[in-house]
């Protein structure tokens, strides 16, 4: 890889107006025609190597990232205009706050930075259509960040065509924890408490509650003389254990509720599914993932889209590193991906003929 | 390669440092500046179509007219490249491909095993280090016309072989995932099969102790082989032991969704609070009833696709595979090896 200094001349060459007019003329006409093709609706990006870049030219390491930015932003160009619907980066690693304060607040600062430069170009954005959403731990952001997120985020709401994802601060066993927990929440939550509590003093649930409380009071070794011994186990455990947790929550959605049936009533856990999860990720409603690709040659996931590429992602690791990332090293991985889609289909297509 | 991203020394300088001839550029500049890379106007066709064209009929016409005739040339010039670089590519990759295969061949033969552990132990043994847990994700086909390794008994076939190496390269713990999940049903034939290739490798006095299991089953280590069985001087022996677990699609996405539906269940009974589930909750859960976080994933496919594997395990895993390579041979095991000694590691750094 030449380095940033030598070839002076080319390089002057290539960034004369002319030449980069001409370049410019020939890579819309790629990416025009890759069009043609079958496009990945979901990308994925690792955008690692940008401190090695740094370390390797020998410049700052902030500059580095400032670099795999500019790298960010013309890739973000050509899948736009490819036609990928949804575009996720992996920005930040809650594990990454482990680097040097020094690194890691000019990372910071550089995301507030452009996202506020971002928000400055509403109507430019409008044009590629695309809407900003950040994925991730919101709570470890400082609330100057938080601002600029927020703004640019609300910014692009309404748009509908496409989509970046940035993963910031992000690792994936979180996406997938905070999954299971909203899941968890959803499905532990009372029905009832979701209808109008009733305008009524008195609330016959609440009577009988009382009144079940007293019988249990007499009676203690006796079980409690109810048929649904799940929701009546709290209620039952209350009277031996005031402070169990369960208590009040099964007694104040009575006392709202107002209806019938004794305890709290709740959706059946059962019809949980790999698809309620789904919904409950962080890239819910966006299609599966149908390409990853990891730059400077490392070839591991790093609790990243664990839980959207276990399937059938193709997953791609580069040697190219991320500042230097280009059309010229995604073309090859597209029209890649394309040809394994053709053959994929010639495949299916046969089968489903043998099968007949 | 800077050579190629078609934008100028000023915009590139501009865009980098938000500075233009030393001045500091407003939103306005900017705007100006990076107007030519945009993309047309979208087109509002669809939900206001009335818009437009009441605002400038005669404007509108003209491009009206005009759009069509370019657009034809310029999706044709399109159609054309598309169709050459896919001819272009699709030469290329095979010719990629029977070079790469031809490689492999050579290494394989240079290279072979020979059915002995020691051969093996030559092969590793000046690796940094070694993974502790080694899983690899094979196929079921149920017929296969271009490899030998059809159905189950090519399936257990391979299976064994790579137990076989695994133990020679002193590895303790395989996991095998095959999305199906057919092997889980032949669980005791697969660890006779597994025993047999082991005595094979290593003779009946050196072999291996081994546990075959699968989640939600007993293991299976059988009465007749004891872990430690004294030999003829009395000294137990310290005879290196192998643990097979067998994976299958089910204990992957399935098996969060099980946690989270028992979960749930105890949250409705009351058993345990939202803000008590963590990761380290779920990673232990996870390690205990499917598989620890595997060291390195060694792929027998000729691309990169997990198939279902297990997503919560594999967080740092260092995946492995050989480009183009179909079918599971020694070679491909012995280079992920070879990898995974020189790979290092670091969380977040």
């Amino acid at each position: 890889m030449a380095s940033l200094h030598k070839h002076g001349i080319s390089k002057w060459i290539a960034s004369s107006p002319p030449v980069a007019w001409t370049v410019r003329q020939l890579r819309e006409l790629l990416i025009g025609a890759l069009r043609q093709g079958p496009i990945p609706q979901h990308v994925a990006f690792v955008m690692d190597g940008n401190r090695r870049f740094a370390r390797e030219q020998h410049i700052e390491t902030v500059e580095g990232h400032n670099m795999g930015f500019e790298a960010l932003a013309r890739i973000l160009e050509v899948c736009y205009k490819a036609g990928v619907k949804v575009v996720t980066i992996y920005a930040f690693s809650i594990e990454n706050f482990k680097r040097s304060k020094h690194e890691v607040d000019a990372l910071m600062a550089m995301a507030k930075l452009k996202l506020l430069q971002l928000s400055e170009h509403g109507a430019l954005l409008d044009r590629y259509g695309a809407a900003i959403r950040i994925l991730g731990q919101r709570n470890l952001v400082k609330p100057d960040v938080i601002e600029a997120i927020d703004k640019a985020v609300a910014m692009t709401a309404h748009n509908k065509r496409t989509i970046l994802n940035v993963c910031f601060p992000y690792t994936s066993r979180d996406e997938i924890t905070t999954a299971v927990k909203s899941t968890v929440e959803q499905y532990s939550t009372p029905i009832d408490t979701v209808q109008t509590p009733s305008k009524r003093t008195f609330s016959e649930s609440h009577i009988t509650q009382h009144i079940r409380k007293q019988m249990v009071g007499e009676d203690k070794d006796g079980p409690p003389a109810q048929d649904h011994s799940r929701s009546a186990s709290p209620a039952a455990k209350s009277i031996g254990d005031s402070n169990s947790s369960a208590t009040s929550t099964a007694i104040n959605s009575s006392e709202k509720g107002d209806v019938p049936s004794p305890g709290p009533s709740y959706l059946d856990a059962e019809t949980i599914s790999i698809e309620t999860l789904n919904n409950n990720m962080l890239t819910a409603g966006a299609p599966p993932l149908d390409l990853l690709v990891r730059t400077s040659g490392v070839e591991r996931l790093s609790d990243f889209m664990l839980w959207q590429s276990h399937e059938n992602t193709s997953i791609v690791f580069l040697k190219a590193l991320w500042p230097e990332f280009d059309l010229w090293n995604f073309l090859p991985v597209l029209v890649e991906w394309q040809w394994q889609k053709k053959k994929l289909q010639e495949q299916q297509r046969s089968r489903g003929i043998k099968n007949e | 390669m800077a050579a190629a991203t078609g934008i100028t020394k000023k915009e590139e300088v501009a865009f980098r440092h938000g500075t233009l001839n030393g001045k500091q550029l407003s939103a306005k500049d900017r705007e100006a500046l990076f107007r030519a890379h945009l993309p047309p106007e979208p087109q509002p066709s669809s939900h206001s179509p009335t818009s437009s064209s009441s605002s400038s009929p005669s404007a509108s016409k003209r491009a009206r007219n005009q759009a069509p005739k370019t657009g034809r040339i310029r999706s044709l010039l399109h159609f054309l490249i598309y169709q050459t670089i896919s001819l272009l590519f699709s030469v290329f990759f095979r010719f990629r491909r029977s070079w790469r295969l031809f490689w492999y061949k050579i290494r394989a033969v240079m290279r072979h095993h020979h059915h002995s552990p020691e051969w093996i132990v030559n092969d590793v043994k000046n690796l940094e280090q070694l993974p502790k847990h080694v899983s690899v994700v094979l196929d079921y086909h149920e017929d296969d016309q271009d490899q030998g390794t059809a159905g189950l008994e090519g399936l257990v076939n391979d299976v064994c072989e790579i137990a076989a190496w695994t133990a020679s390269a002193g590895i303790p713990f395989l996991s095998v995932y095959e999305p199906t999940g057919v092997l889980k049903n032949y669980h005791t034939q697969t660890y006779a099969a597994i025993q047999q290739t082991l005595e094979n490798y290593f003779g009946s006095r050196r072999r291996p102790t081994l546990t075959v299991k699968a989640p939600h089953m007993t293991s299976y280590s059988p009465p007749g082989t004891p872990s430690s069985e004294p030999t003829e001087n009395g000294s137990t022996t310290s005879r290196p032991h192998l643990t097979v677990l067998l994976l299958s699609e089910l204990d992957g996405r399935d098996t969060i969704v099980d946690l989270t539906v028992t979960l749930a269940q105890m949250a409705q009974k009351g058993d345990v609070r939202v803000e008590q589930i963590d990761a380290n909750l779920i990673d232990a859960e996870l390690n205990d009833h499917v598989s620890t976080e595997p060291d390195l994933l060694i792929l027998f496919s000729p691309t990169v696709v997990l198939r279902g594997y297990p997503p919560w395990q594999l967080r740092l895993t260092e995946i492995f595979h050989l480009p183009d390579n179909k079918g599971v041979n020694y070679q491909v095991f012995l280079q992920a090896l070879k990898r995974f000694g020189k790979a290092q590691f670091r969380v977040g750094k």
